[in-house]
């Protein structure tokens, strides 16, 4: 028979090597994967979408600025722009390149992926915020047409990304760009957010860590050069203009209401009290906020808190005569008007 | 065919409508439906409904929900409740049990092999259908069959009355940092009867996420066709460590111990699996606690019975009927001197050697797959036949059970085992493949090959690494 | 065309209105029953008591053709015809995706039961309202079963179901199905809907906020040109402007144009022109 201490120590060095091939994000095949991002595929279509964006944004689109969100040095950008210009996926003018019309298609096909990626990843995952734009990195160039498809069905066929920005449809259409940046709003002026830019990455990590989300209510305090004050769904909120210009805004429609004070979440509600529901967070999405309209929390509901767990979370709440349990974390995304 | 284009232009024309009226309308027209029609539903409630201004009637409700949910009495009440259940599953079941194994194998089975000899069958068929499949369906309906009507019944009763989603709310938060939901609670107590019902009760979890994760933990669970091997090994091998009169309270500890390691299994594996391979899938929390009704007794005892009855039934035929065919086939085709179970065996028991375990133990899990209950039979029978011993036992293939736990002890003994192989059979009869009958059942749920092989092969491998680390751990301090 | 079988149906009045075709798609038998009952209710509310009250001991039990739902199914003969009840998933709603809902709002839909019992909980009946009008939506073939009226007695709370049934457009019954209390009104009432006694004017949801108004008035009049015989145009354009893939199907594969107009043609109506469609 093998000798204990010599059979423990060869379980150790399988187990070690086990461990540096199959590590998450630091094993050997999740580098290898992460490796074949450089592919040439993933550059053609990482250009035209770059592209794609420019003329989206009406903004000027050079060899540099691709070399810049490729991550390729500027010769190795030229010579991709002369690739694509041969394959009849660009034509350059005198005023910089341009999309034919097979770049452009080809480039809001690789948009609906990403796009339908992260819906899919904010609406039915738990994957948090600051991960979706790198998963779609990967899954853009990954998925073919029919998983494509079958993603957005199972989804319900969403027509905006979880930044705000429209998915295009199977056929190309998509609509012209609308809203204007944070930065326009005047003094006292009320918007809703209708887009958080999600590159660069660490720009989009510090506005999610601020709470910031699609749908948010904003009212604009004040704003210089330094910084930009504004009330967020109430709650007072100082940005610096290069971030608070990565927000796009929308005027408000007359019937919603305007909020004037923070929002007290259903978290501040304790047993035996009763408040009435005033919205709930868009950052509450998908499955989990269906399910929750389901059971008949919307704007006026009255609700009650009864009860807490043996375990302090979740509470049960008093709902429309249903006792309906709620974890913490979702407690918190639904805002209450105590009487 | 002119009429068939004019219909699809129609059609066409409506869907491209649609989506460009839902660039218009925006996003969250869900939200505004719901909220229309809950604008109805509260007029309409408002104008037939009426409730009484005070709500005393409700307090009966919201005090017990107050004892049941309370920060102190909530836990203690739920362990008194479920070991109500569970003393009344082991010790209800046994006298049935007895009389179900005493008319099957000791009645049934003689006068079955008289009437196969009367009617000139051969000695091989005789063995094959007699001893091998007969015996292992006798096995499993009287192992399985009463204790499964009494513990569902129990079960149901309780859900009925309102009691197990509260259960759920109180177990929720352990649940929610293993990526779980507390509704797992529940399904995996049910595997505490029998994981194929465990696993299609995780229905309850709406939530995709969370029920994969639910089925996959399902087997660590210990079912009842498990039960009775731990009670049976740890009488023999730690009920004997102490004296007498507290050998019953060793064997029950030591049983409740590996039964606890479960759980700890369930959640640890939960945690584990949602923060890797089920991240990327689809989660919600939702959980209604329904009022208080007083149970329909005995519609629920008549219907869960009848349930019972015919599922233990249909597994019996259809998984332990062939197992027990593989079983007597294995002791009775010989190659050379030796038979394939005898060859199996001396090349498997170093490999069992090193896992603390042995050949016998293998090769009873291989052919035991299809039912855990018949483990034990299997065990000893082979035990018996690669160990030469004479004396007990009825012959090659014929799984037998004795009376007292001392005779198994003997046999065992005599067949090399210690107190490791004692505690590691109970730690790899937690940790091993779902039974056949659970495996199917996985695959009927999530319709998945991929994690109908994750939950077969994830255990075992646990279940061969857990035992490896125990035995040189042992060793090392013995 | 297959229409026209269905349309010679639906032309007499006491025929049975259900959609054989799709029936059979989704795994329901028919041979021996003149009439499908679809039982529709949330979690909780008695919805299988009802159930059994309703078909005794003739029941068995098995999934939804690849789902892993259970189903189960019944019989019972009231008034010298054989009805099959067939038991739907317990649902808050039939507006999300998950496999429940999705078998209900399929089976009420393309199956075109000839009535929907729709089960709700007396005392909380706010909440259950959120289903009762959705199914309305869909289907103006209904009975309300009005469930644990013994529990809202206790609790003081007393339901007005002749106000309600005026509200609804719907027989409405009280009930306390474990005492077996309301269940001959509720066979009476079943076998009035589907044979065309008792019509009903199913309350429609009046308006939703004014951007949908205008969106959905729009797709509703395209659809209702298109499927002139679809009896619920409104609710196909709500589904199509939520995406959903299902019904987006159907109306792209033609399978919407199964589905007719279910409400019994009285005699003074002219007759469905066969060679009009």
């Amino acid at each position: 028979m093998i000798d204990p201490a010599k059979a423990l120590m060869l379980f150790g060095i399988i187990a070690a090597v086990a461990a540096l091939f199959f590590l998450p994000k630091i094993g050997l095949v999740a580098r290898w994967k992460r490796a074949r991002r450089g592919m040439q595929r993933v550059l053609i279509e990482d250009a035209l979408k770059h592209i794609f964006d420019c003329e989206y944004k009406n903004i000027h689109c050079t060899t540099e600025s691709i070399a810049g969100t490729l991550l390729i040095p500027t010769d190795q950008a030229a010579e991709l722009l002369t690739r694509l210009a041969v394959m009849g996926l660009l034509s350059t003018g005198d005023n910089g390149v341009h999309l034919t019309a097979d770049g452009r298609s080809y480039a809001l096909r690789v948009i609906r992926v990403h796009r339908l990626w992260e819906r899919y990843l904010a609406d039915e995952t738990s994957v948090p915020a600051t991960e979706w734009h790198a998963s779609a990195e990967l899954a853009e160039h990954t998925l073919t047409a029919a998983q494509t498809e079958a993603l957005a069905a199972q989804i319900g066929n969403p027509h905006f990304d979880p930044h705000g920005d429209p998915i295009p449809t199977t056929s190309g259409e998509i609509p012209p760009k609308v809203g204007r940046s944070l930065l326009s709003l005047h003094s006292g002026e009320f918007a809703v957010v209708t887009h958080i830019e999600d590159e660069p990455e660490t720009v989009f990590a510090q506005l999610t860590a601020q709470g910031l989300h699609v749908g948010m209510q904003v009212m604009m305090i004040e704003r210089n050069n330094d910084r930009v004050r504004f009330a967020a769904n109430g709650e007072e909120i100082v940005l610096a203009p290069l971030l608070a210009n990565n927000l796009t805004v929308a005027p408000m429609t007359e019937e919603e209401q305007r909020i004037t004070a923070p929002l007290s979440p259903l978290t501040t509600l304790s047993v035996g009290q009763e408040a009435h529901v005033l919205s709930i967070s868009k950052a509450m999405r998908g499955h989990q906020r269906r399910r929750l309209m389901d059971l008949g929390v919307v704007p006026g509901t009255m609700i009650r808190a009864e009860m807490t767990s043996a375990s302090g979370d979740p509470t049960a709440y008093s709902i429309r005569g249903a006792l309906v349990a709620l974890r913490r974390q979702h407690a918190e995304m639904i805002y209450i008007k105590k009487d | 065919m002119k009429n068939e284009t004019r219909q699809t232009n129609g059609t066409d024309a409506i869907l491209s409508t649609a989506n460009t009226l839902r660039w218009e309308i925006g996003d969250n027209i869900h939200d505004t439906l719901v909220e229309s029609i809950y604008t109805d539903a509260q007029r309409i409630a408002a104008r037939t409904v009426t409730v009484p201004e005070s709500r005393p009637a409700f307090s009966f409700d919201r005090q017990l929900d107050r004892l049941i949910t309370s920060r102190w009495f909530g836990f203690p009440l739920m362990f008194l409740m479920l070991a109500v259940v569970f003393w009344l599953t082991v010790e209800g079941a046994n006298v049935p049990s007895a009389m179900i194994a005493s008319l099957l194998v000791d009645t049934v089975h003689p006068w079955l092999r008289g009437a196969f000899s009367v009617l000139g069958s051969p000695w091989w068929f005789t063995g094959l259908m007699v001893d091998g499949v007969w015996l292992a369906m006798a096995w499993v309906i009287s192992v399985m069959l009463p204790p499964m009507a009494i513990f569902f019944p129990l079960f149901t009763l309780l859900e009925d009355f309102g009691y197990l989603p509260r259960v759920a709310f109180n177990m929720d938060s352990l649940f929610r940092r293993a990526g779980a939901h507390g509704k797992q609670s529940l399904s995996m107590t049910m595997g505490f009867g029998c994981n194929a019902a465990g696993v299609v009760a995780t229905r309850i979890i709406d939530s995709p996420r969370e029920r994969l994760i639910a089925i996959i933990t399902n087997n660590f669970s210990l079912c009842n066709g498990r039960w009775p091997t731990q009670i049976l090994i740890a009488s023999i091998f730690f009920g004997a460590l102490v004296p007498a009169h507290l050998a019953g309270l060793a064997t029950a500890g030591a049983v409740v111990a590996v039964a606890m390691l479960g759980i700890f299994f369930t959640l640890a594996v939960s945690w584990g699996l949602s923060n890797t391979v089920l991240k990327g899938e689809a989660s919600a929390f939702s959980l209604e606690l329904p009022p208080y009704r007083p149970p329909q007794l005995w519609q629920t005892l008549y219907t869960s019975l009848i349930d019972r009855t015919a599922i233990v039934l249909w597994r019996a035929i259809v998984f332990a009927a062939p197992a027990g065919a593989v079983i007597w086939l294995v002791s009775n085709i010989h190659i050379g001197e030796l038979s394939l179970a005898e060859h199996f065996i001396n090349n498997a028991d170093p490999f069992g050697i090193l896992l603390g375990l042995n050949g016998v133990i293998l090769l009873a899990y291989i052919i035991a797959i299809p039912a855990n209950e018949i483990v034990i039979p299997t065990v000893l029978m082979l035990t018996v036949l690669s160990a030469k011993l004479t004396g007990v036992g009825d012959g090659a293939g014929v799984m037998f059970e004795l009376d007292d736990a001392s005779g198994v002890a003997d046999v065992l003994r005599a067949g090399g085992w210690t107190m490791l192989t004692g505690l590691n059979l109970m730690l790899f009869s937690l940790l091993h493949n779902p039974c056949s009958t659970t495996i199917y059942t996985i695959y009927k749920e999530t319709k998945s090959v991929k994690w109908t092989a994750v939950a077969t092969v994830l255990p075992v491998l646990m279940g061969l690494v857990v035992c490896f680390l125990v035995a040189q751990v042992y060793r090392l301090l013995a | 065309m297959t229409m026209n079988t269905q349309t010679h149906a639906a032309n007499c009045e006491d025929c049975p209105v259900h959609n054989l075709g799709n029936l059979k798609k989704l795994g329901i038998n028919m041979a021996e029953f003149d009439f499908v009952v679809a039982l529709a209710g949330n979690p909780n509310t008695g919805k299988s008591t009802v159930f059994n009250a309703l078909t005794g001991l003739r029941q068995h039990t098995g999934n939804w053709p690849g789902k892993t739902v259970t189903r189960a199914e019944g019989g019972f003969v009231y008034g010298a015809k054989r009805f099959k009840l067939v038991d739907l998933p317990g649902t808050y709603s039939l507006l999300s995706t998950s496999t429940d809902e999705e078998v209900a709002r399929d089976f009420i839909l393309f199956g075109q039961p000839d009535v929907t019992v729709i089960v709700v909980d007396a005392t909380r009946l706010e909440r259950n309202l959120n289903l009762v009008l959705q199914v309305l939506e869909i289907t103006d073939r209904a009975v309300l079963c009005l469930n644990l009226m013994d529990e809202a007695k206790r609790h003081g709370i007393t339901v007005d179901a002749r106000a309600l049934a005026r509200d609804l457009g719907i027989p409405v019954v009280a009930a306390s199905a474990r005492q077996e209390e309301g269940i001959p009104e509720l066979l009476k009432y079943i076998y009035e809907v589907a044979t065309g006694t008792y019509v009903c004017r199913p309350h429609r949801l009046e308006r939703t906020a004014p951007h949908l108004e205008r969106a959905l008035t729009e797709l509703t009049r395209r659809i209702s040109a298109e499927f002139p015989e679809i009896p619920n145009a409104r609710w196909i354009a709500l589904r199509l402007l939520e995406g959903d893939q299902k019904i987006i199907d159907a109306v792209r594969n033609g399978e919407l144009r199964s589905l007719i107009r279910r409400t019994p043609i009285r005699q003074n109506e002219p007759m469905v022109n066969e060679g009009a469609v």
